[in-house]
């Protein structure tokens, strides 16, 4: 134990020469909520850490802030993730600090009633709200998580505010990960002022601090495993500026296996190495489903500008038995991404980009997975090598949606909206209450309304059951010996918040569980 | 772009069940997608050549183009801001396995024979804006999920690639990125880094970011009439919101400790 001995450090694809083998103590596949936390913790009581990330290394001064620049270069599959029908636009970061490098800081912890339910239906033991707590509360003073100050909140948030406001819904300012921030809009295409607390600015450099070896560019193909232990990590080096394999392999042979890649990448990953032993890798994937309705204001919104997301509505996040809840939160307005999830084509689509800057656009997320008859969607590999996800949007999803579509609507009249719009292909329009139940006759069907997720989860769901979930409630994978699963794929639901504080959270929590394998 | 084409194997058993629309298009598409495009009038040379498409599927890709922003005040012309070129290469970064994809729904887009399901026995490059526009509505609407993914790709394929054009901004009103954004930059030895404000007092508020000056094809055009009534607009939100409840009292946890006795950062 002796991390002094091993100086740190981030390395790029084109730092990597030769084909390193690396012998670790740990090795963490991924960066991101997850990969960061653990690596960092694992990193500060003295254990060899080697991090494996196939995203580039963004600085701050990168950030050119055009989405033409953005998408491609920090998120999945160039930006372009989708469910396999396109039904679905998936938006899931690829750098190093992994999503955290572009979403939108809001900062939930897990909602006691998700981890009573994930106890009581999944034989979830141990991850009570009071084990969780102090881990917060570190990751939450580590990362300056706080209250968006009432004078920070944008217009196009504002109008969530205002509209929850005069229903008599609840409401509230979220918490985000920030310092200094100055509230540019740009969180999704990499801060360019380093105001964002992501795991590139914090946990990364702790871990790098305390010993850990950070391989940016270096994408991890396959898990080679012998019986019950995983014995190596085959990664390939891309190209910095091309995103191409130089030619060259990390191998990396650890005591211990963490993987963080996240909901679709850490399934795909096991399923690549045929690392399956219940069949259930990659099923219950759920994905908040999220539909959108855009309020044309008189005055300018503005929604490129001011913090993403400041202001949230849990009113309908708990709607009784056999009901998908939903919450509400704001999106922000960029023309690439607008003009890909406005309705129609030609004129009427134009039109409403001409009105972009009096745009607010207001999101339902659909808090999925807690139906009994819920199995979510599935992460699969193509014969051509492609990462598939899929999803079927059911009755119940659809139903949230578009109740979660209907409160918007009213949202956004309540707060002065002089006309709202559905983003069905065919755009509903309603410029009063009496027209919301519009809304009902409109098409609630795949690709006949844009469809998005910003939050991808589960795919090795924890539980007790071993033929029924792919790892336990300390994250170790059932039946191998030495891998955990540290990122959001473990969730067994969604979680009805934002989720990088819980995957935050519960990989400050799990740390130990891992370290206990190697004393 | 994940397209599921009537080739794939999960598609296609679902597709089949359509009957013969299904079949027409299976025929199209395994027939050879060329085919359809094989009369197309190919699209000019363009200052770079193509990754993705060839000549006569670009030529597809500007006439849709040229339907998803047809004439209006501000809005410069697809070609103006080389839509082909951007959405080629977009489709680049795609994985081979999507790019084949890509142009096979273009290619489809075009055929005479495929249009024959809408009534429009003729190449969409050939028919007049009208005949375009009822074939676009006939792929976004249609009963068959598969044409209503081949619409989705396209349209979102042309839509980035135009509108992510700083020639396009003025016409939707956006001013472009901050000022302060320092663009593309390389470290240069003995740079101080960018500031972080680390305290936990509020942070210095900088100066308000002024739309940076643009050149006059950038410039806003001028104001358009809006389609809507002035009415009462809600102020801003600033009313305070309850504090929130403090946080689970710290109970003693049963998980092991981490050695060293590191806890938190």
């Amino acid at each position: 134990m002796a991390p002094e001995a091993r100086p740190g450090r981030i390395l790029t694809g084109a730092d990597v020469s030769r084909d390193p083998d690396e012998r670790p103590d740990v090795c963490v596949v991924g960066s991101g909520a997850g990969g960061a936390v653990v690596a960092a913790r694992l990193a500060q009581v003295g254990l060899h850490v080697v991090v494996l990330e196939e995203g580039p290394w963004h600085r701050p001064e990168d950030s050119t802030l055009r989405e033409e620049d953005a998408y491609p270069r920090l998120y999945q599959e160039k930006g372009q993730r989708a469910t396999a029908d396109l039904a679905i636009t998936i938006l899931q970061g690829r750098a190093l600090g992994g999503t955290t490098v572009v979403n939108w800081t809001t900062s939930f912890r897990t909602p006691d009633r998700v981890l009573a339910h994930w106890r009581r239906v999944h034989g979830v033991e141990g991850i009570t709200p009071e084990a969780l707590a102090p881990h917060f509360l570190a990751v939450e003073e580590r990362l300056g998580i706080h209250e968006q100050p009432a004078d920070e909140v944008n217009a196009n948030n504002g109008a969530l505010w205002e509209g929850a406001g005069r229903l008599g819904w609840a409401r509230a300012r979220t918490r985000r990960n920030v310092q200094g921030c100055q509230n540019l809009g740009y969180c999704h295409m990499g801060c360019p002022l380093g105001a964002r607390t992501s795991m590139d600015q914090t946990y990364l450099p702790d871990a790098v601090a305390a010993g850990a070896r950070v391989y940016a560019n270096a994408r991890a193909v396959r898990v080679e495993y012998r019986e019950r232990r995983a014995v190596a990590v085959h990664a390939e080096v891309l190209d910095p500026r091309t995103d191409r394999p130089t030619g060259r392999r990390v191998t990396v042979r650890p005591r211990v296996l963490v993987l963080s890649g996240g909901a679709v990448n850490t399934p795909a990953l096991l399923l690549r190495s045929r690392l399956d032993i219940s069949g259930r890798v990659g099923k219950r994937t759920f994905l908040h489903p999220v539909a959108a309705m855009v309020g044309l204001y008189r005055d300018r919104v503005d929604g490129w500008s001011g913090a993403p997301q400041s202001v949230t509505s849990h009113h309908f996040a708990d709607r009784g038995p056999g009901k998908v809840g939903f919450f509400l939160e704001a999106a922000p307005v960029h023309p690439a991404l607008a003009a890909r999830s406005f309705g129609g084509f030609g004129a009427a689509h134009q039109d409403l980009m001409a009105h972009l800057p009096n745009a607010s656009a207001l999101i339902a997320l659909a808090v999925d997975g807690f139906l009994p008859e819920e199995t979510g969607g599935e992460v699969s590999i193509r014969g051509d090598g492609r990462v598939r996800v899929d999803y079927d949007i059911r009755a119940p999803i659809w139903e949230a949606l578009r109740e979660g579509c209907k409160a918007l609507a009213r949202a956004h009249l309540a707060a002065g909206a002089q006309s709202v719009f559905s983003l069905h292909e065919d755009p509903v329009e309603i410029r009063d209450e009496a027209e919301v139940p519009r809304l009902d006759r409109a098409p609630w069907e795949r690709l006949r309304v844009s469809v998005f997720s910003a939050h991808a989860m589960g795919g090795c769901a924890m539980g007790r059951d071993p033929e029924r979930s792919v790892v336990d409630a300390r994250l170790k994978m059932h039946g191998m010996d030495n891998i955990f699963v540290v990122d959001g794929s473990v969730f067994p639901t969604s979680l009805g918040v934002n989720p990088q504080l819980s995957i935050f959270g519960m990989a400050h929590w799990a740390a130990a569980h891992v370290a206990a394998l190697l004393r | 772009m994940r397209i599921l084409l009537p080739g794939e194997k999960e598609g296609r058993r679902g597709f089949l069940k359509k009957g013969l629309v299904g079949a027409a298009l299976l025929a199209a598409a395994g027939g050879g997608a060329w085919l359809a495009t094989r009369r197309t009038r190919p699209w000019p040379a363009s200052r770079k050549p193509l990754l993705v498409f060839d000549a006569a599927q670009a030529a597809v890709l500007a006439a849709l183009a040229e339907r998803l922003v047809p004439e209006h005040p501000g809005f410069p012309r697809p070609a103006e801001v080389d839509v082909v070129s951007r959405a080629d290469a977009i489709a680049a970064m795609a994985h081979p396995a999507s790019q084949k994809e890509l142009r096979q729904v273009v290619s489809l887009f075009e055929s005479a024979a495929f249009g024959l399901l809408d009534w429009s026995p003729r190449l969409f490059t050939e028919c007049g804006v009208a005949e375009q526009d009822r074939r676009l509505r006939a792929w976004a609407g249609s009963r068959i999920a598969v044409r209503r993914t081949g619409y989705r790709a396209l349209k979102q394929l042309l839509s980035s690639a135009y509108y992510s054009s700083p020639a396009t901004w003025a016409a939707v009103g956006y001013a472009g990125p901050p000022a302060a954004a320092p663009g593309p930059r390389r470290e240069m030895p003995g740079e101080p880094p960018l500031r972080r404000e680390t305290s936990a007092g509020p942070a210095p508020r900088r100066e308000t970011f002024a739309a940076p000056e643009l050149p006059p094809e950038l410039s806003p055009p001028p104001p358009r009439p809006r389609r809507f009534q002035a009415a009462p607009v809600a102020p801003a939100a600033s009313e305070p919101v309850p504090a929130p409840a403090a946080p689970e009292p710290v109970v003693p946890d049963v998980e092991p400790p981490l050695p060293g006795g590191a806890r938190g950062p």
